[in-house]
């Protein structure tokens, strides 16, 4: 591609697809880009090679079917999703979940966090040639998983909570569980802090890489870590406190640049921030009931529903037709892993929702990933890419 | 450091119940002798207010700057199709701007706008938020919305060569579309490098990741 410059040099710039297949877009994304040399000097792209009609589906079903959808918008944290959607519903019914309820989810909403940072940070090292990270981090991953397999019977798409409670009670022995993995996942933390924060190779090829402003970042959009990084302190959990956070004792981690090494260190430092939080649940984890009293939401127990017609009627009506919300239109959202995680529902009274729309907060993020990267290598553009945690899976919905 | 970022990086004071009810309250006022703006009864919630696409743009921009709204952060754009709706008598397309605001917590809103079937355009405000851009891309993609002024308004989830709008309540769910074309996106690549002031002498031929791939196949 001839052409010519603001200087006014006449010039050979290489048009190459980056992706969508391509090992470090880690997903399918594609990025087109125009190169001087191995900088980028125009880039643009394309995504919805992972889009499987979420919005369109949802609307089929009734609103308790929409939860095996929600894990697959962020597969790498599939109850933080679970979390979002039970959550916002609740709030649109405007019933309260009991305390034990609320309690298990600020511990796997947290320990989702944990995984998915976790998971973020070791393939950013690997894109950085850092092989060793995956190991350390990987390992504490493995070990919550599988305690997400005791608990759901299921790995990545658990669909653990249910709208007005949880599918169940946690099993014996979950507590221990939780604490001994918090041990595993902050010595892989120390470990790996210990091999990044005074490398020199690590330091040089992500410290004022294509970062961004805080206006630009607030106008494009960016929330979670990603925002946090570039020295705006917000967090949901702290701003608009839901599920008890406000009775939690943490920090929020804040960068100041916003450029790949913060998006990093964020991360990083958030992951120490959630095993505090969740040691702190697990301490004031009471029995009790996990799902709701309420029976618009709540399935009556087995010995109701056997020897009371009352009770199997009700259990027959929200399976077949669904929890009922009021009608009308609801806007909820949730401090999820990369960001605000939000719901609008547009319910019409039926069992079934009438418009969902997901508000990723990958999608925002993403949509600045073009003009972050311009003027920047080739190397440094997948640096990015795995700093800004892109997950395919609620990118494209 | 802009005064405006110094803004940004103060703490805010966590949202409480009153607050929320202060802003909405305000806010609405405001919007209505300024914009003519009504209320959207549907939203039992929170505050939803419907307004002319006319005053769209201006609206946003107010709520934007006004120094004590400051709703900075357009988080997500969606359409609705009302074809099915119980009761419904209003024009059937709605887009709706979910805004918060970065300085003050408590202050969030929803802008609803409402267009006709054989009508269906809202001006763009890609202009005032930066992430309104890929957000209308999707809304015109799924709903078949225009947004006039939209830069690049083309489909962004579903194929460039999809037929119809797969969200709209009339796109029968199970329809299969046999695609096959690419995107060579040359256009949109020219398109930046010339708002970069590049001078383009002769354009590459157009190339794709599957094409690509099927002639490094034939040369083997």
């Amino acid at each position: 591609m001839k052409v010519i410059t603001p200087e006014g040099d006449k010039i050979d710039l290489l048009t190459v697809n980056i992706g969508p297949s391509h090992p470090a877009t880690h997903g399918a994304l594609r990025n087109f880009v125009a190169l001087d040399g191995e900088t980028i000097v125009a880039s643009v792209g394309e995504i919805g090679y992972l889009h499987r009609g979420f919005e369109k589906m949802v609307e089929r079903g009734t609103y308790q079917q929409v939860l095996p959808y929600t894990d697959r918008l962020n597969y790498c944290s599939s109850i933080m999703n679970n979390i979002g959607f039970c959550h916002v519903a609740e709030t649109m019914f405007g019933v309260d979940v009991p305390e034990r309820c609320n309690t298990v989810r600020v511990v796997l909403a947290e320990l989702s966090r944990v995984i998915d940072h976790l998971v973020c940070i070791s393939a950013a090292l690997v894109d950085l040639g850092a092989l060793t990270p995956y190991w350390y981090m990987f390992n504490p991953r493995e070990t919550i998983l599988g305690i997400w397999e005791k608990l759901s019977g299921a790995r990545l798409t658990n669909t653990f909570t249910r709208i007005g409670g949880l599918y169940r009670d946690t099993y014996v022995g979950f507590e221990g569980d939780v604490l001994a993995v918090l041990k595993d996942v902050e010595k892989a933390v120390d470990e790996v802090r210990r091999l990044t924060e005074h490398n020199r190779i690590f330091l040089e090829r992500t410290r004022g890489v294509a970062a961004i402003s805080a206006e630009r970042a607030v106008s494009y959009g960016w929330t979670g870590p990603c925002l946090r990084a570039t020295g705006v302190d917000r967090d949901l959990r702290k701003d608009e406190p839901y599920m008890g956070y406000e009775t939690y004792d943490f920090q929020t981690v804040v960068g100041s640049t916003g450029d790949t090494y913060d998006r990093l260190m964020v991360r990083i430092f958030e992951i120490l921030e959630s095993v505090s939080i969740s040691r702190q649940a697990i301490a004031r984890l009471k029995p009790g009931p996990v799902n709701t009293a309420d029976t618009r939401l709540s399935l009556p127990g087995h010995d109701k529903v056997y020897h009371d017609m009352e009770a199997l009627i009700n259990q027959f009506k929200l399976v077949y037709e669904g929890v009922r919300p009021p009608a009308g239109e609801f806007f909820g959202s949730i401090e999820a892993v990369n960001g605000e995680l939000g719901f609008l529902i547009v319910s019409d009274g039926t069992g079934k929702p009438y418009r969902i729309k997901v508000r990723p907060p990958c999608f925002t993020q993403y949509s600045a990933y073009y003009e972050l990267v311009e003027g920047s290598l080739i190397a440094d553009s997948i640096a990015c890419l795995s700093s800004i945690n892109i997950i395919a899976g609620e990118l494209d919905r | 450091m802009s005064t405006s970022a110094a803004r940004l990086q103060e703490p805010v004071v966590p949202a409480t119940p009153e607050a929320r009810k202060e802003f909405e309250t305000r806010v609405f006022v405001l919007l209505q002798e300024k914009f003519g703006a009504t209320l959207d009864p549907l939203d039992q919630w929170g505050l939803t207010a419907v307004l002319d696409r006319n005053r769209l743009h201006d609206a946003m921009q107010f709520l934007r700057d006004e120094p004590s709204l400051r709703l900075d952060m357009l988080l997500d754009t969606a359409g609705i199709d009302y074809l099915e709706y119980p009761g419904h008598d209003l024009p059937r397309f709605a887009v709706v701007y979910i805004l918060k605001s970065m300085v003050f917590a408590a202050h969030r809103m929803r802008i609803k706008v409402r267009v006709e079937e054989d009508d269906a355009n809202v001006p763009s405000i890609h202009d005032l938020y930066a992430s309104a851009d890929w957000q209308e891309r999707e809304t015109w993609d799924q709903y078949g919305i225009v947004f006039t002024g939209h830069p690049n308004l083309k489909r962004l989830l579903n194929h460039c060569d999809f037929v119809g709008h797969p969200l709209r309540k009339d796109y029968p769910a199970q329809r299969g579309q046999w695609l096959l074309a690419n995107d060579p996106m040359i256009d949109q690549l020219e398109a930046r490098l010339k708002a970069k002031g590049y001078q383009i002498l002769e354009s590459p031929a157009p190339t794709s990741p599957a094409l690509e791939e099927t002639s490094f196949g034939r040369k083997k």
